[in-house]
């Protein structure tokens, strides 16, 4: 797997360059800006991009709207974003297209090697990948909407799918078998309205209901 | 006597106004004029007392309004009223001095010459006494220079202490001046401050963003890497590098929290606007934002205004079961206004805990007001003023 880096933090991007190697991704190229990220990913066609939020010039959220420019531009390329913060507002604008392949992640879970390492080719893959922060900012509140119809159960099973979890992963974690899973993603399908065909898709779809599911 | 001459300039300075505003232009100076005139008589009393005075400020604002401001004030009332002062009382101490000086010089030169004087009319010393001969010349001559010499001896000093008593007294402002003054000097300074501690809050930010934090995750990368590259993770090595890593991350969580009460990041990076919407994204209620237009607003504001609506919105998720709220920012004039209604079931209790406290807090700070109307049954409406000069 290839991926381009925009961090204008030398000591981050030289850590993400090192902490990729480990795990035998090649980092085609590091930019420190927008413009440049959209060369390099003209360039290099990598597998997926990683960018900080905050980059040159202005240092505020050029890196959302570089990845979203780059992802405009080049057809949903995957684009997982790092930051010493998360907001959902954020999230929801990444997911806006509804196209996935898209991770937002806070810079801290990054020395987590091998969650980051298996986030990163989920989004690759076309896999939603949100940071756990996200999703207790959603849980703390309690609107009064379609997300309110699912059981307890079912709402921790929406949160691991929006961190990006697959179906095994997720049965290992909340310790129930493949077949409650499938039960229970099958009824929070149905109770958001979502298609029964359209697999790897709708989960994309779930995982942007339940980020929309308070405004 | 110059003085005299003060008054009808002003008023001419106004009245050419009618000539395309020129006034408007010609007068602040001319009430600075009259300030750095009244400030010379007053060092020069000052020194005859000999007394030691703080200097008044006689430099002009920048700007036109600042002018107008400067000049409007009631130091510019205590330099009008001195004006009169300073006729009503200059001018008779004048005419004694001027009497004494005039006379002394009238004698010495008169008496000599008396014989120059026509039979008729002859020249008369001490009011009427017609001199005649020379030894009433001297005599009389000797005497009125005496006596005048005499007065002016005893009373000059005396009125032009007077004088000056006077017109320090005039230009000196009053308990309720020197108060009111004080105020306004304080609320500007304040100001100044709180905007000063916003931007230098902002600063912080943005160092511990690409500095500690930067190296933080840094650290925690590299910790991560050394773990993965250990083969046996049961040994002290695996356990140092373990504890060491959920170290760094607790110092990174508890990093970012202290960052976010401190100043949160969202503001620096989308403006207030942006962070409103984000802290409506996220609350836990229905939420509604309407911004008018904002204007530059000072550091220290947009951070109050910020945590004030993320209290406010907090409350209505928590205590208040509302399903709606609505967030209105408007901005008059100085003041910008952050308004939180909820159609919660109303009833806030302040004295338990319930973020009022720390709403009121934060626009006490800024000197702002805070309306909190809340019946039983509801709705709950928290309406905060926050003063914005900038």
């Amino acid at each position: 797997m290839r991926v381009v880096i925009a961090e204008d933090n030398v000591l981050l991007s030289a850590g993400l360059e090192l902490l990729l190697g480990t795990k035998g991704i090649e980092v085609a190229a590091v930019v420190t800006d927008g413009p440049g990220l959209m060369e390099a990913v003209e360039r290099h066609e990598p597998d997926a991009v990683i960018a900080d939020v905050r980059l040159p010039p202005s240092f505020r959220d050029e890196g959302i709207r570089a990845a979203l420019e780059v992802r405009q531009a080049n057809s949903g390329m995957p684009v997982l974003v790092l930051s010493q913060y998360v907001e959902k507002v954020y999230a929801r604008e990444l997911l806006s297209d509804g196209k996935g392949g898209v991770g937002y992640l806070l810079k801290d879970r990054v020395s987590r090697v091998g969650e980051f390492v298996d986030g990163l080719r989920r989004v690759a893959e076309g896999g939603t990948v949100m940071d756990p922060e996200v999703i207790a900012q959603l849980m703390a509140g309690t609107g009064k909407n379609a997300i309110d119809a699912l059981t307890n159960r079912e709402r921790e099973v929406l949160a691991l799918m929006a961190e990006g979890l697959g179906n095994t992963e997720l049965g290992k974690r909340l310790f129930i078998t493949d077949n409650a899973v499938h039960k229970h993603i099958g009824n929070i399908f149905a109770k958001l309205g979502l298609p029964v065909a359209d697999g790897g898709h709708r989960r994309v779809l779930a995982v942007l209901a339940f980020l929309n599911s308070q405004p | 006597m110059a003085t005299m001459v003060v008054l009808p300039l002003l008023a001419i300075g106004v009245l050419t106004t009618a000539f395309g505003g020129l006034g408007l232009v010609v007068f602040p100076p001319m009430m600075m004029g009259l300030r750095r005139w009244a400030e010379w008589h007053r060092r020069r009393a000052a020194a005859l007392l000999g007394v030691s005075l703080p200097p008044r400020r006689t430099s002009l604002a920048k700007g036109i309004r600042a002018r107008w401001k400067q000049v409007l004030d009631r130091e510019s009332r205590r330099d009008l009223l001195w004006a009169l002062q300073h006729v009503a009382i200059g001018l008779p101490a004048g005419l004694l001095a001027l009497f004494c000086v005039g006379t002394t010089v009238a004698t010495l030169v008169g008496a000599p010459l008396w014989w120059l004087f026509p039979e008729g009319d002859p020249l008369r010393l001490l009011l009427s006494m017609p001199v005649r001969s020379w030894e009433s010349a001297f005599a009389m001559g000797g005497a009125q220079i005496a006596l005048t010499g005499a007065l002016a001896w005893w009373a000059l000093p005396r009125v032009s202490r007077f004088h000056a008593r006077h017109c320090m007294t005039a230009l000196e402002p009053s308990v309720e001046d020197q108060l009111t003054e004080r105020v306004d000097e304080l609320t500007e300074s304040r100001a100044g401050v709180l905007d000063a501690h916003g931007a230098e809050l902002r600063r912080i930010e943005r160092d511990l963003h690409d500095g500690t934090q930067a190296r933080l995750v840094s650290i925690a990368m590299r910790l991560g890497v050394a773990r993965e590259a250990l083969d046996d993770d049961t040994g002290t090595v695996a356990a140092l590098l373990k504890e060491a890593h959920e170290g760094t991350e607790e110092a990174m969580t508890e990093l970012r929290d202290v960052i976010r009460t401190m100043y949160p990041p969202i503001l620096a990076d989308r403006g207030l606007e942006g962070a409103i919407a984000a802290v409506a994204a996220r609350a836990g209620v229905t939420t509604e934002v309407e911004l008018g237009p904002l204007g530059r607003l000072p550091a220290a504001v947009e951070a109050a205004a910020y945590f004030i609506v993320a209290e406010s919105l907090t409350n209505a998720a928590k205590h208040s079961g509302a399903t709606r709220a609505l967030v209105r920012l408007s901005r008059h004039d100085d003041r910008l206004l952050v308004e939180v209604t909820d159609d919660g079931i109303g009833g806030v209790d302040e004295s338990r805990g319930t973020g009022i406290v720390g709403i009121r807090r934060r626009a006490a700070a800024l000197d702002g007001t805070v309306l909190v109307q809340s019946p039983a049954g509801g709705p709950t409406a928290i309406t905060v003023e926050l003063p914005c000069a900038s």
